[in-house]
Formats: structure tokens, sequence, C-alpha cells
């Protein structure tokens, strides 16, 4: 429109008439702003720790099993069933797929630990050294000693376990287990590195074993493993990921069966989804608060101006040229919040992310479906959240200055020139 | 002579406790075009009321009003308001410019709505600044201006687009009596040099003496409507 100029001059001509209260309003929102994507950074921050450690450690993002392994883990329900399968060519399969980063052969076992006097169950797992750094955190918990050696009959136990069964590195451990052919396999193992997770059921109960050496104990072949753990790029594609390697997976004629840590730790993503709608929610909650304090404002000053908007009805403008620049107003309110808006929160965010703060002093960390927070006040962010607190904010002001511009364009000029 | 403003039975009544005000009482007159008609009437007599109907800012309770040739009374908000930047140029008794705006920018301000270019407009406003006394001060915000430059920059405003009809309030009840008779003087040369016709409504006898038809309004009703035959253009 040929005056649309004008009406944007007159607009931010008028935010500047009562500069404070402009500046108030702004910085209100500015606030907001602030508020909402430093929130959505911090609980983003706590959920990528919560997912990362919750998969990172011990789970992997993605899992492989022969489609009767879970719930029950029956040892006999190996990949392949007993015949088991070729691994270098299976994890070859698996690692072609473009979304997986690495993945990691498993087994399981239960046993009985000795270690003089003191016996202890434990879960037995059988990892693969050399690939399971790829895919999990969970040697690099090691604090004492060293990671495993394949073929020397070493083990590796929680720091838990060790204080339990009174041992030290460098005694040898009895591991009792039933094997594959229903026989008791035992043999003697050298404990030569303890971990510590932080999280106690691992801490406790696991015994980590080189993958050959498990399956030698349990009388199994090499062919035969219980599980495959694989890490993919992002954790929260997981889902899409599983499903396109089940498809994939499909035509190898495996009776597989594919999870994503979504399906294996329900909890975990149970608690991930409420909280992204937490997220919505307090964003929502922030920005309908602004927009009623803008509304009020907003709403004041189109009512201090009555008399303008009559004069200018009464020089030939239509009606919806008095709530057009009211709702530039807003526009141009909204741009001015979003600047500041976006300079306090651009450089907080990027320190917050950069050192994030130790939150030790007043909490200890607590840990959700075996995801542990450490107490850090850890912010993530992504592009996606201050464009979108960026649009909120927006949204916010202009909708805030739709009912006073409708006010102003029900103003009856005669009536306010006249003051009544 | 064609007719700029006619009313037939005008009537305006204003709902109000206890009894409705009847601020307008049948009210029929024709004013032809190019003439500088003066509604003169005591406070209350109904003579903003009928501008205001006049103008289109507010509706009639009875009878019809035409603009030029064209009947208003049941025209849209939307087609009153193209109408007044058409044809129809308003003074107010205290101004009403807009402050957030330059003196310039006030004057220029239908011209604007009406599309016209910025070089256009400039030179127009220059123009009629000049002619009227407001040169140099093209800058200026209103609350840098006095009540008569303000005034001046009003009633710039109102003609610049050239509209067949002036309606003014009261425009000069703000001023003392030299800024009175120097806004007379602006009104009466544009009124000779582009045959604008003026309405204006006022109860300064110095001001009604100037016109060339006094309509003397009183309990909304006519009480004289009569052709003062002076030709008096000073300076
Ligand atoms: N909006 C309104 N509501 C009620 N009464 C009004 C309104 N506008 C004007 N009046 C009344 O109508 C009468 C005429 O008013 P007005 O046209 O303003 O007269 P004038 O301009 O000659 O002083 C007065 O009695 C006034 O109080
Ligand atoms: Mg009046």
């Amino acid at each position: 429109m040929a005056h649309d100029r004008l009406w944007w001059r007159v607009a931010w001509r008028n935010l500047w008439r009562n500069r404070l209260r402009t500046l108030i309003t702004a910085s209100g929102l500015a606030f907001g702003y602030l508020g909402a994507v430093l929130m959505v950074g911090v609980s983003d921050g706590m959920l990528v720790e919560l997912i990362e450690n919750g998969t990172r450690l011990m789970l992997g993002e993605v899992q492989v099993h022969s489609e009767d392994y879970l719930p029950e883990r029956n040892m006999h329900r190996t990949i392949g069933g007993y015949e088991g399968t070729d691994l270098e060519i299976f994890l070859n399969q698996i690692n072609s797929q473009e979304d997986v980063t690495a993945a990691a052969p498993r087994a399981y076992g239960g046993g009985l630990l000795s270690s003089g006097e003191e016996t202890q169950a434990a879960l037995l797992m059988g990892i693969d050294p050399d690939r399971e750094p790829h895919v999990t955190t969970l040697l690099s918990r090691v604090v004492h000693g060293r990671p495993l050696v394949t073929g020397a009959n070493e083990i590796l136990l929680g720091s838990e376990m060790v204080e339990q069964l009174g041992t030290a590195l460098g005694d040898e451990i009895v591991v009792v287990a039933p094997s594959s052919d229903g026989s008791m396999g035992n043999d003697l193992f050298t404990l030569v590195g303890t971990f510590d997770t932080g999280i106690p059921a691992i801490d406790q109960n696991y015994g980590l074993l080189a993958l050959s050496d498990l399956q030698f104990l349990m009388a199994m072949d090499p062919a035969r493993i219980h599980e495959v753990a694989i890490t993919v790029g992002n954790a929260q594609d997981s889902p899409r990921i599983a499903e396109t390697l089940r498809e994939f997976l499909s035509d190898t004629e495996l009776p597989v069966q594919v999870s994503s840590w979504t399906d294996l730790r329900p909890e975990l993503a149970e608690m991930v989804s409420l909280m992204n709608a937490f997220h919505f929610i307090v964003v929502i909650i922030i920005f309908g608060m602004a927009a009623f304090g803008v509304a009020n404002t907003m709403l004041i000053g189109t009512f201090e101006r009555r008399r303008e908007f009559a004069v200018v009805r009464a020089l030939g403008t239509a009606p919806i040229g008095i709530g057009q620049t009211v709702v530039y107003e807003g526009i141009v309110l909204g741009m001015i919040s979003l600047v500041a808006g976006s300079l306090i929160t651009w450089p907080i965010l990027v320190w917050l992310h950069n050192s994030p703060i130790d939150l030790t002093q007043v909490s200890s960390g607590f840990s959700v479906g075996g995801a542990q927070w450490r107490p850090v006040l850890r912010v993530e962010y992504s592009i996606e959240s201050p464009i979108v607190a960026g649009l909120g904010l927006f949204l916010t002001s202009i909708l805030a200055a739709v009912y006073p511009a409708w006010k102003a364009t029900r103003v009856l000029p005669a009536d306010a020139l006249a003051d009544r | 002579m064609k007719t700029a403003v006619r009313t037939t039975n005008l009537w305006k009544i204003y709902p109000q406790e206890p009894d409705p005000v009847e601020a307008v009482r049948d009210i029929s007159i024709k004013i032809e075009t190019g003439d500088f008609v003066a509604m003169a009437g005591p406070s209350g007599s109904g003579k903003t009321t009928m501008l205001n109907m006049i103008g289109g800012l507010t509706r009639p309770s009875q009878g019809q009003i035409s603009i030029g040739d064209q009947e208003i009374t049941e025209m849209t908000d939307k087609d009153l308001a193209q109408l007044r930047l058409e044809h129809i140029g308003f003074v107010f008794q205290s101004y009403n410019l807009l402050p957030v705006l330059t003196a310039l920018e006030n004057a220029e301000f239908t011209l604007l709505l009406s599309g016209i270019p910025k070089d256009e407009r400039r030179k127009r406003v220059l123009e009629l600044f000049n002619k009227i006394g407001l040169s140099g001060l093209e800058d200026r915000k209103p609350g840098k201006l006095s009540g008569g430059q303000q005034q001046r920059v009003a009633v710039a405003r109102a003609v610049v687009a050239n509209p067949a009809l002036i309606l003014a309030d009261e425009p000069t009840a703000n001023l003392d009596s030299k800024a009175s008779a120097d806004l007379l003087d602006v009104m009466e040369r544009l009124n000779q040099d582009h045959g604008t016709t003026f309405l204006f409504s006022t109860h300064d006898p110095r001001v009604m003496e100037r016109s060339r038809r006094l309509i003397t309004l009183v309990d909304g009703q006519i009480e004289s409507d009569k052709r003062q035959n002076h030709l008096s253009v000073s300076s």
C-alpha cells in the first residue's frame, strides 16, 4: 500500500514518544525471551545429559538382538540361533548403514564370583575391548588398573563389587557360570581393573570380561552373541534409525529385533517427551504473561491517542488504517525487544554452555531409568529454540497489539474530538 | 451556481438520560460552491454536530446530506473516509496536529494517504507554506510552534489536497485577535484563489463579519441566514 511507510513512521515515532514506557515493555519482552531460551537451554542440557548418560555409558542408542531374546534374556537365544552368525560380516553390514557410527558385539551370562571367603552373584558381560569404546564410555570409567586384554582371562569389576568381595587389583577371582551345554563352567580370572560409573546397579553387579573369554567359559561358539550395541549420530534420531536398520536387516533373513533406546528405556523416553511438552508449556506461559503486559501498555497508549485517531479519521483514513498503525507498533516493539533479547541472551547462553555451573554444593544429582544426572547446570542450545522463542516473542507482540488495534478502529471520531 | 453541501430535514438526537438531546432539529440548508460561510450561535447550539454530520464523522438521526452530488447518509465508514480524503478538509479548534510529525509531515498527511509521490508532495506543501507565512518552519514539531502557526499548518493540511470543501470548527477560538485575523486572511485567499468552499463555525463577531453568508443557529435550529454584502479582502 502506498501509505504503508507513513504508518510505519507514525508507529515508530509513537513508540519513542513515551520512551520509558516503551523501554520497560521492551525489557519485559526481552527478559521473557531470555527466560524462555535459557529455560529451554538448561532443560535441554539436562535431557542431553540424561540421554547421553543413559545411552553412552552402556546401552548404546540402538541394540540388535535375536527376536526372542528380550525380555527373558535366555542365554540360548543368540543372534542367528544355535549356529550363530559370522560376526565380521554381520557387524560390517550394520556399520554400512549411513547413520551408524559404530557397533559392538556382546554376550551375557549370570554367575558367581568368589574371592577368598566372599562370594557374590554377578552379571557377566562379554565385550570386545577394541570395539566397545567406540560405542559406549563404559571402559573409560575404569578408575583403577587398566581395561581388558582378550584371551588372558581378565576381569573388570565395579568398585562396590570389589568392596563386597574384599578383593584387590591383581587378585584371582573364581568365576562359575552355567554354560550353554548345561554344565557349569568355571575358571580363574585376574582382576585387572575396577570401574566406577556412579550408578549403583552397575557398580554392584557387573563383571566385564573379554567377549571370547566369556564365550569360552560358557561353552559358546565364537559366532554366538546376544547383542550388538550401536551408536548413532544423534540420539534423538534413534527411533528412525532403528526402523531403517530393521528394514535393512530383514533382508539378511536373520530373525532379529532392533530396538532404540526409547524402547529399551521407556521411562527415560517418557521423561524426555514430558520435558519437551513442559518446555512448550513454560514458553507459552512466559509469553502469555508478556502478552497481557504488552496488551495493557498498548491499550493505555491507544487510549491516550484517541483524539489523534479521530483526527486522522477526519482527514480521510479508513478505520483499518488506524488498526494498521497500532499493529505496526506491536511489530516494531517486537523487533526492538527481539534485538535487545538476543543481545542479552546469546552471550549468557554461550557462556553457560562453555562453563557449566557446578551445583555439587546444592545437589548430588539423581538418576532416572539408569541414566545419571550429574549436578552440573549444563546448557545446550540449538538454532531452533532461539528461533522458536523469537517467533513466540514476535507473535506475542503482534497478538498483544490486535485487541488495542481493534479498539482503536472503534474510536468514534466525533466523541474523541470532543473528549467525550 | 452548483451546490457544495445540501442538508434536507436534518436531525440529530443524542440518546441521553434523563432526556435525549435534540442537538440539530430539522435543518435544511444549501451551500453553494465557492462560498465562504460562517455558522454562528452560542455554545451548545449544534454547530459542531452540524459540521461533523456534514463531514461524515457523525451519523444523522434523520434527514439527508449531499456533498457535491453524492448522498452520504448511507455510505460505509470506509467510503466516508475516502470521500473526506478526496473532497473534504477538516480544521479543528484545538489544531489537532499529530505531535510525532513535523509541520511539513503534518501538512502533507493527506497527500501521503492519497499516494502522491514525495517530490510532488514537498513542492505543494512548500508552495503553500510560502503563501501562508510558514516558510522556514517545515521541520518543527507542533510543540515548537505558536498557536497561530499550528492552526495555519492545520489549514495547510486541510487544503493541500485541493478538496472542494473545508469544514472548520471554531478555527480561531484559541487564537488572539491578530492571529485570528491572519488566519481569516489565509482562508479568504485560499477561497478566492482555488474556489474552495469554506464552512466554519464561530462565535466571534469579528470572524462572523468576514463571512459572505452568516447562518445563525439557536437550539439546533436556524435562527437567521443572511448574505453579507461586503468584499473584504484585506491585503
Ligand atoms: N455525543 C454527544 N452526546 C450527548 N450530547 C451531545 C453529544 N454531542 C453534543 N451533544 C449535545 O448536543 C448539543 C449541541 O452540541 P454541539 O453540536 O457541540 O454545539 P456547539 O458546537 O454549537 O457548541 C449540546 O447540548 C451538547 O451537549
Ligand atoms: Mg462546538
